[in-house]
């Protein structure tokens, strides 16, 4: 019974310890991985999308892929918004930040009406789209630092 | 009428040819299809890392449900991508000869990734929390069917 009772009074503490620490602010290397690893999504995607279209890989994973990148791109809209230099990421970003999240969100609404039209009317109907919504290299050029070689 | 009839069988091997084609990857050579399916596992690990850190409270949780939704559709992707059965990549021998059990791992990944999305939406982190270690299933599986770098 004292077992028990130390056990649930750990998981209380457990608990308190980690639900407050929420609001504390983020460490800024973390906030950089954590941008990072979603781009990293976003470039694995666009391959494997890519690949559905060329007959590499399962046609009908085409809308799984578009889906995947319109959640990532709502992801990345928001983690650029603690605004943390460094990384790959320009000075520009932050010294034209206007310009920089209205790109992020036009990527953000087309890659999601991407993802939709592909739902409804699959690869055919959504290549179209593509180039339109998945403006990465427009964002690039002005914002990321070329890559090292 | 034998010559019909072979006529008839070899449109029907033709027919028999064509619809193993049409479906997906018949045209992929195996490079093509190992790199589409490490790129599904590299999607996996970087929102599986991300979600981690929002879990841990190193980076707040405003992305945490769009973290657990990606996760399920590239759990989709991951379980149409190995469908080809091409072997090579990491994948090990094993994978293929106990396919049955393989298969069996990847319905219950995609089930309980589906599940974990479902309930973020309504019960946020302490859902997730709970949730988090019987769906994301990745060593479990990687223990017995990729090959230990
Ligand atoms: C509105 C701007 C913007 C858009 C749109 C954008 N990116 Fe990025 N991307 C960036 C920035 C900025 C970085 C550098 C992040 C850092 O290191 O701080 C980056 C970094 C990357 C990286 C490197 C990640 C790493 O490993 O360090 C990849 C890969 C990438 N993006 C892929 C993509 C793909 C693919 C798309 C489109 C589907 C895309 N990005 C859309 C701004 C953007
Ligand atoms: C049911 C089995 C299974 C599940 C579940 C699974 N994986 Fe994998 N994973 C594999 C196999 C098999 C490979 C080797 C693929 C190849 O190289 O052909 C692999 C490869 C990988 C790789 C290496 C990719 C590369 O760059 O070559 C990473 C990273 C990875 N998985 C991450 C994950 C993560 C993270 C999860 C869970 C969220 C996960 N996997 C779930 C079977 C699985």
């Amino acid at each position: 019974m004292t077992r028990l009772l130390q056990f649930a009074a750990g998981l209380a503490f457990a608990a308190a310890l980690t639900l407050p620490a929420i609001v504390r602010a983020s460490e800024p290397d973390d906030v950089i991985e954590y941008r990072k690893n979603i781009m990293k999504t976003l470039g694995a995607q666009a391959a494997a999308l890519n690949a559905t279209l060329q007959g590499k890989a399962p046609a009908e994973s085409f809308t799984l892929h578009a889906q995947v990148l319109a959640i990532a791109a709502s992801e990345a809209l928001i983690a650029f918004t603690p605004k943390v230099e460094g990384g790959d990421s320009k000075p520009e970003v932050w010294a034209k930040w206007d310009d920089f999240s209205k790109k992020m969100k036009e990527f953000a609404a087309n890659t999601a009406d991407l993802a939709k039209t592909a739902e409804a009317g699959g690869a055919a109907a959504a290549q179209p789209k593509m180039q339109g919504a998945l403006t990465c290299k427009g964002c690039h050029d002005t914002y990321r630092q070329p890559l090292k070689k | 009428m034998t010559s019909f009839v072979k006529i008839v069988g070899g449109f029907a091997i033709v027919a028999v040819i064509a619809a193993s084609a049409v479906p997906f990857v018949a045209r992929a050579d195996d490079k093509d299809a190992i790199d589409y399916r490490e790129n599904i596992m590299k999607s996996l690990d970087a929102q599986t890392a991300d979600l981690g850190m929002i879990v841990s409270t190193q980076i707040p949780d405003d992305n945490l449900v769009a973290h657990t939704k990606a996760l399920a559709i590239l759990a989709k992707q991951a379980q149409k991508s190995f469908e080809s059965k091409i072997p090579g990549g990491d994948a090990k021998p094993e994978l293929w000869a106990n396919y049955a059990d393989f298969q069996k791992r990847m319905d219950d990944f995609v089930a309980k990734t589906a599940d974990m999305a479902a309930s973020a939406e309504k019960g946020g982190m302490p859902v997730v929390m709970e949730k988090m270690v019987p769906a994301l299933t990745c060593k479990g599986c990687h223990d017995l069917y990729r090959v230990k770098k």
